[in-house]
């Protein structure tokens, strides 16, 4: 039995060690890329960069006239931040309604964006488009920011999940002390829905963040650019700043991810209702 | 009074929307710029290279223009775009430059869709120094009539470019059978292949010549120097319907391809050697390859970097990579019968004939300022911006009073293309078309020396074969013109 045991351990172990390090290598590898000297990503040896300094680093905050990276960076946070928000806002309230509220239209709704959401978003990408021209919208940071929220919606399914899980005792003790419907949206629905608004913020700020596509069709201007459509637009000889470019736009997730984790937690409702 | 407070805060929440996303900075940045009041200066947005705005010329030219034309009323902006901004895209919705700075294949793309305009070109002062060679490269003939779309600036070749230390030592003695103080290798194509087979006898981790084989603009020497052509002509104009790649002796060029091939590594296949050429070059791993101009700088800055990284301060390191690093013509002579191994002595030769190109200005059809366009074109490129070019970027001017003072390298091109070594990239929109027909089928023969280390037969060792893939690059161009374009 001891055997068996000791054998699961190892082996468990074992793929896991290759696993993360099959995972790990790329990331590794582009992070000692950001660190090459020459810039190049032919001046390696065997995997690795022959000389390392912090000049792809140095550049990239510095040597702006071609490529402003701080300003795409400050361009990328204005439209994730609002993404964000505003997206989580409107799939919290789509997802509430679609689960506590029972109307003629529901059923239908539903599978409307269940279907909807099952084609690839690039494919109304010229419809975007022109509607952006119509509407003046071209070279602007808001239109991604609106596109963005006012798509998020589309995607309500897991949140819709979360308040089906709540006990709906909650609500009716609510409903019974003259709660109204904003009340008990305000007062009981969200503070027992902390997880998954911060993992719906999470994700709608993350999507605006890497997206490259729609950025790269609707703002013309360089000192508009996002930081995804900037660094494919990086000349073929700068791949160490594009390197630390691609390291150094992961840090404001991670630290993002680091300070909205404490709320990702689960079984916040437990007890909150005697059954 | 809930209600109220309710609708109020919901009219204040669309207003503020609604000014979000208003016009404001956002307004068409350039051709459709919307109509100014009579004291606001017309704003004219210039789109140049990567390159001119990296070594500050644009900021020069804008600057010095804005001098110029400050009492007139007319004020140049930089576009601020990506130098292959898509005019057809973004034109007609007003998000175009008004002024833009592209190769002639590019600008006459433009011009066959109406979305430059037609130009009055012998008003402006370059008109009588550009040669007329550089003035057809912008030619569009339309129902007889003959329209140009674009003002040459300069003009550009592939280039040979190689280290200076990395010549052999005793190359007067060993490499130089004429004595005329120019290396064989540099002359014809037989002793360059013979010097890069040298090379990699004595070290087979370097190389002697490398480039991307499957490059139609780099390895044109071998498509181009042995009576094939690109585009026939008819009535004095480009016949898209004529392909010609495989026409005369083209099939000894690819076998010349084939051949050079074998001396380089797989990365001629593909675009490896184009990525990697300034870095190779700097470490020494090739002795030369092959690029345009325009790069020069990026040669000498990796080279600079080498010499660095060995210790060697930055302005001495810089130095030493100019004083090092040579740009010439490729060798002018390849081996009638297309076979690189022979001795020199007794070749038969033809000459190269490379693609070039010729950059200029267009104006954008979108433009509400014609004339401010014009004016700034003529500026751009009268005598003293365009020695100003020279003197910042390297480049080959096409203003023949310019090029007799600027040097060696402008009047080498100029002389080339008087002679014919250089075939100009047809300025028609079926340019477009032949560029991946012609890379996967000379992808593919370079390919074939590498197929025996894979265990695979080799596809193309009888003339029969070589001349059918010619054959298959004029009926794919062909359809890709006139089947799959509509």
């Amino acid at each position: 039995m001891k055997w068996k045991r000791f054998a699961d351990f190892i082996l468990t172990h074992a793929v896991l060690i290759v696993v993360c390090l099959i995972f790990f290598f790329p990331i590794l590898w582009l992070v000692l890329a950001s660190f090459s000297r020459t810039g190049s990503i032919y001046d390696l040896s065997g995997f690795f960069p022959k000389a390392f300094s912090l000049s792809g680093y140095q550049t990239l905050f510095t040597d702006t006239q071609m490529y402003d990276y701080p300003n795409w960076l400050k361009n990328t946070l204005f439209v994730a931040v609002l993404s964000s928000l505003l997206g989580t806002i409107l799939v919290i309230l789509t997802a509430y309604t679609i689960s506590r509220f029972q109307f003629r239209t529901r059923k239908v709704l539903m599978k409307s964006t269940l279907v909807l959401s099952m084609f690839p978003s690039f494919m109304g990408m010229t419809a975007v488009y022109l509607l952006m021209v119509n509407f003046g919208l071209i070279n602007q940071l808001w239109s991604l920011v609106l596109i963005y929220a006012s798509g998020a919606p589309m995607g309500y399914l897991v949140q819709k999940g979360y308040f089906d899980s709540i006990s709906s005792s909650v609500f009716e003790a609510a409903r019974l002390d003259g709660a109204s419907n904003f009340t008990i949206f305000r007062k009981i629905a969200l503070p027992l829905s902390k997880p998954i608004i911060v993992y719906t913020a999470l994700t709608q700020f993350a999507w605006p963040w890497s997206d490259f596509i729609l950025p790269n069709l609707l703002l013309k201007n360089k000192d508009l650019w996002t930081v995804a459509v900037g660094l494919m637009h990086l000349d073929e000889t700068q791949f160490t700043r594009f390197a630390a470019g691609s390291i150094f736009i992961a840090v404001p997730i991670v630290i993002l991810y680091f300070c909205l984790s404490g709320f990702l937690v689960t079984g916040v409702t437990a007890g909150a209702a005697k059954e | 009074m809930k209600q109220i407070i309710r609708m109020t805060a919901l009219a204040l929440a669309l207003l503020l929307l609604c000014a979000g996303c208003g016009r404001g900075s956002s307004a068409p940045t350039g051709a459709g710029t919307a109509p100014v009041g009579p004291s606001e200066p017309i704003v004219l947005h210039i789109l140049e290279n990567d390159t001119a705005k990296a070594e500050g010329y644009l900021d020069a030219l804008i600057a010095a223009f804005n001098e110029a034309y400050a009492g007139k009323g007319i004020q140049a902006v930089d576009a601020n775009m990506d130098e292959y901004t898509d005019l057809a895209l973004n034109g007609p919705y007003g998000y175009g430059p008004d002024v833009l700075y592209q190769a002639n294949d590019q600008l006459m793309k433009y011009a066959e869709d109406r979305h430059i305009l037609p130009l009055a070109i012998e008003e402006l002062d370059c008109y009588e120094s550009t040669p007329e060679a550089a003035w057809d490269a912008f030619r569009l003939s339309v129902d007889g009539s003959v329209y140009f779309c674009g003002v040459p600036v300069n003009i550009q070749e592939p280039m040979l470019f190689y280290r200076e230390d990395m010549m052999p030592e005793n190359w007067q003695a060993e490499w130089d059978d004429d004595q005329n103080g120019t290396a064989d290798f540099f002359e014809n194509w037989c002793d360059l292949y013979a010097y890069s087979a040298s090379i990699r006898e004595s070290d087979p981790a370097r190389y002697g010549f490398m480039a991307s084989l499957n490059n139609l603009y780099l390895a044109s020497p071998f498509m181009l120097s042995y009576g094939s052509y690109i585009f026939g002509e008819k009535d004095g104009a480009v016949d898209p319907s004529d392909v010609g790649f495989s026409a005369g002796n083209a099939v000894n060029g690819l076998s010349a391809l084939r051949q050079f091939a074998a001396l380089m590594n797989e990365g001629c296949i593909d675009d490896t050697i184009t990525l990697n050429r300034y870095e190779k070059l700097a470490d020494g791993s090739y002795f030369c390859t092959v690029s345009t101009p325009d790069t020069y700088s990026l040669f000498v800055g990796n080279l600079a970097n080498h010499y660095m990284g060995e210790g060697m301060g930055e302005d001495e390191a810089r130095a030493r990579a100019e004083a090092n690093l040579k740009m010439i013509e490729l060798p002018a002579k390849m081996p009638a019968d297309g076979d690189l191994s022979q001795d020199s002595a007794g070749a038969q030769w033809v000459d190269t004939v490379v693609m070039g190109g010729v950059n200029g200005y267009g104006i954008s059809s979108y433009t509400k300022h014609r004339e401010a366009c014009m004016e700034f074109v003529d500026f751009a490129t009268g005598y003293e911006m365009i020695q100003t070019r020279v003197e910042m970027l390297g480049i080959a001017p096409t203003r023949q009073d310019v090029a007799q003072v600027s040097g060696d390298t402008a009047d080498m091109i100029f002389d080339s293309l008087a002679s014919g070594r250089i075939c100009l990239m047809p300025s028609v929109k079926a340019v477009d078309q032949i560029w991946t027909p012609t890379q996967t089928v000379m992808g593919d023969v370079a390919k074939d020396p590498f197929r025996a280390a894979q265990g695979e037969p080799q596809k193309y060792g009888t003339t029969e074969a070589l001349q059918a893939a010619l054959e298959t690059i004029d009926k794919n161009v062909y359809d890709a013109i006139h089947t799959l374009a509509g």
